[in-house]
């Protein structure tokens, strides 16, 4: 999991969408236009909370939270479907959903912290 | 808040024994705050508060009681804007401890060894305790020493015979009682015990006389401090009430990094400084988490607690210092 992370940490998220990911990635967009909703999402973590509490993505896009507490938090899914390492000051972790469904999850060291990813 | 420790039936009682008679409703009126630089000495029922050079010439322990020291959250490996060097700080509050006379018997670490469980950080904390003249160290976990593994390294140290890091054990006539109430948390739930150490600290105490002196150490605060930012144990009550019956009980708790004080009946609470960090008060500002505070306060606001039992007296004697 470590050197999966190592990939990710402060890579833009926007950038997360790397040249072997091209057809996946163009089809999430292709029905991000679609839908409406877009291929990728971004949730700052803050003071304790995630930006946005619900966010919503189309099948095969990528949601990246990025930590700018100095606390550590991790996100991890309730049914153990992703699950971030700890993620300090200014680190971020990307997951791509590639089913769709309603991910709920939370931080292990703050379970006040939750939210929910909507796959669709 | 700081008034309130003005209350004149608080500081001007004499250094009653007994404790009978006590006002709880006073107590309860100047429980919570305890400013920087003034200590709370709870004594034969009495909480009263002094200034920090007075306390270290009065506490000397006699032959036959006993000191130990509790030292929470050292978060080692955090290197945030709230302190560029939490290891100098940890290293500091260990020179506190060797300078102590007499040594204190053991050291308490009340979890949160480590910032973010990175390698090597619980060998930082357990190689810079053993400098200290303390026979031994007792730990229990922080949130920050298990998310990141379920707690595998943590108990696979400190975890015990047993392997799941509740313990106790008795010390010239205290009995002491670490729980761990930071695993196994649930999404949008709180530090909690759970069903079998609450079943094992019910046993642990059974055979106990009730004039035996308890010390109870863990992790989350066992009492409601701000559930709002989860500073609290959602089955804490069920563990305290194991407790009641005992004359003298003391809660020595960390994770909010600042001290607090409350009396509730025989039971005494008290949260602790932390060597790394302070945090801001319960509901004050957006959240909880590492607090800035301009250079020249930040060892005012970190620290370390000594306390002393005295035989006969009933009480433990509690006194928190800061690295200033």
């Amino acid at each position: 999991m470590g050197a999966a992370l190592v990939g990710v940490l402060a890579a833009p998220a926007w950038a997360l969408a790397g040249p072997h990911h091209d057809g996946p990635d163009k089809m999430a967009q292709m029905v991000a236009a679609a839908t409406g909703s877009p291929a990728n999402s971004l949730v700052e973590i803050a003071k304790h909370k995630f930006s946005l509490p619900t966010v919503t993505v189309p099948v095969g896009g990528t949601v990246t939270w990025r930590n700018h507490d100095e606390d550590v938090h991790t996100v991890v899914s309730t049914t153990q479907v992703f699950r971030s390492p700890g993620l300090d000051t200014d680190e971020a972790y990307s997951y791509k959903f590639t089913k769709p469904g309603v991910y709920q999850y939370f931080c292990t060291l703050h379970p006040l912290m939750t939210g929910t990813v909507i796959v669709k | 808040m700081r008034d309130d420790l003005n209350h004149s039936h608080d500081m001007d009682r004499p250094d009653g024994h007994g404790g009978d008679g006590v006002d709880r409703r006073g107590f309860l009126e100047c429980m919570a705050w305890a400013g920087t630089g003034l200590v709370w000495v709870a004594a034969g029922g009495i909480l009263s508060s002094r200034a920090l050079s007075q306390a270290a010439a009065a506490d000397a322990a006699p032959a036959a009681g006993f000191s130990f020291v509790q030292i929470s959250d050292t978060h080692i490996g955090f290197k945030g804007e709230a302190n560029k060097d939490a290891l100098g700080t940890f290293e500091q509050a260990l020179a506190r401890i060797k300078a102590l006379e007499p040594a204190p018997a053991f050291i308490i670490h009340t979890g949160d060894l480590t910032h973010a469980q990175k390698a090597g950080a619980f060998d930082t904390v357990t190689e810079a305790l053993k400098g200290t003249r303390a026979e031994r160290v007792f730990y229990v976990p922080g949130e920050n020493d298990v998310f990141a593994d379920g707690g595998k390294e943590y108990l696979g140290r400190f975890g015990g015979p047993a392997g799941n890091g509740w313990q106790s054990f008795d010390y010239k006539g205290v009995h002491f009682i670490g729980l761990v109430n930071v695993l196994n948390f649930k999404a949008g739930g709180l530090g909690s015990l759970g069903p079998a150490q609450l079943d094992w600290l019910k046993k642990d105490v059974e055979g106990l006389s009730s004039s035996t002196p308890i010390v109870v150490f863990a992790h989350v605060p066992l009492w409601a401090v701000y559930p709002k930012w989860g500073w609290v144990t959602d089955d804490g009550k069920q563990a305290l009430s194991s407790l009641k019956r005992f004359g003298s009980v003391t809660v020595l708790n960390g994770h909010i990094h600042q001290i607090l004080q409350k009396v509730e009946g025989n039971i005494r609470f008290h949260t602790a400084l932390s060597t790394a960090f302070p945090q801001p008060a319960p509901g004050v500002g957006e959240g909880p988490g590492p607090l800035k505070v301009p250079a020249e306060e930040l060892r005012k606001v970190l620290g370390l607690r000594e306390v002393t039992y005295v035989p006969g007296k009933g009480s433990l004697a509690v006194v928190d210092s800061t690295l200033a």
